[in-house]
């Protein structure tokens, strides 16, 4: 893989949906671009923190953590993918992809995990989803157990998701001692 | 005995065994999945299923600018008539999402979504407590 490898139909995803793309993985980092131009993300090899892999529905999704705090995702791997990219970040990057597995239970209830600006919502130790608190434009109190979410609107990214997420609020029962006498999480 | 088979089957409902069975994404937007009994929600450009006998209510909104919004409030510990109470027990220390709202431009969408959330949710329902009865 000295020269790289391309990867079409890559997508990004984010706050707005998804975007699809290609992938460059090359010696000095990777490059994703928007199809048909526009944006681009260029990461490179050292600022990479951390890399992850999660099955998701009939593909794979990359998670790629940089060392300002973003984290990016991109979906669209074949399992054989996988396995090259993985020696690729080994190898090239000395960094150890984590496997992450996705939650498809549909239960509601579970652990948030605060990781960064990212909340995950954990169901039986797999992930259910993330949301960057970096688009948390304010959080409430409600009550003594509730806390609200709500996101910045955002009519500007070229969003081509129908339905936005506003607002999420998590439910703390007084039996959780994860939180307790920290009012400013999470 | 009886009880507690009947309370197992209303926490154990699962939506999907295996990240295969779920529809791949079409549109990012609110799907059900009839057959699975769940709704897919668009967070941060994933479809997250809920099973939905983990939804409590489901009701839309309209502002003047032909906006709509939704808002799914959740089966939560603590609230009157329970069908999860069982589980408060069962997975004490857990942290619940209560709710979530989403924005659309779409008001088509969004009344069908919400007629087919309360429709499957009653089925499910009137099943479940079907179950429990005959169990008793």
């Amino acid at each position: 893989m000295s020269d790289g490898h391309l990867f079409n139909n890559i997508s990004l995803g984010g706050r707005g949906g998804t975007n699809p793309g290609q992938l460059r993985v090359h010696p000095g980092g990777i490059l994703w671009k928007k199809q048909g131009g526009g944006k681009a993300v260029e990461v490179d090899k050292s600022d990479i923190v951390g890399v992850t892999w999660m099955k998701v529905p009939r593909t794979n999704q990359l998670g790629v953590r940089v060392k300002d705090g973003l984290y990016y995702k991109f979906t669209g791997f074949r399992d054989q993918d996988v396995t090259n990219l993985t020696n690729f970040f080994q190898h090239s990057c000395g960094i150890n992809p984590e496997e992450k597995q996705l939650s498809v239970s549909g239960r509601n209830w579970g652990e948030v995990d605060l990781n960064g600006n990212m909340l995950t919502f954990l169901v039986g130790s797999k992930q259910a989803f993330e949301a960057s608190l970096a688009d948390v434009s304010q959080t409430q109190m409600q009550g003594k157990n509730d806390v609200i979410l709500e996101f910045h609107v955002d009519d500007t990214t070229g969003a081509n998701e129908k339905d936005s997420l506003m607002e999420i609020s998590f439910h703390i029962p007084n039996s959780n001692t994860q939180f307790v006498g920290d009012e400013n999480r999470p | 005995g009886d009880n507690r088979a009947a309370s197992k089957n209303s926490s154990d409902l699962i939506a999907y065994k295996n990240v295969n069975d779920v529809p791949p994404p079409r549109d990012c937007m609110i799907q059900i999945d009839q057959k699975n009994e769940a709704i897919l929600l668009p967070i941060y450009g994933s479809l997250v299923p809920f099973h939905v006998a983990t939804v409590r209510t489901v009701s839309s909104q309209q502002d003047t600018n032909r906006t709509c919004y939704i808002r799914i409030i959740f089966n939560v510990p603590g609230t009157a008539f329970n069908p999860h109470d069982a589980n408060s027990l069962k997975f004490q220390g857990s942290i619940y999402l209560k709710e979530v709202s989403f924005r659309s431009k779409d008001p088509r969408h969004i009344s069908e979504v919400v007629q087919g959330i309360k429709t499957l949710r009653r089925q499910v329902v009137a099943r479940e407590s079907e179950r429990a009865e005959r169990a008793t």
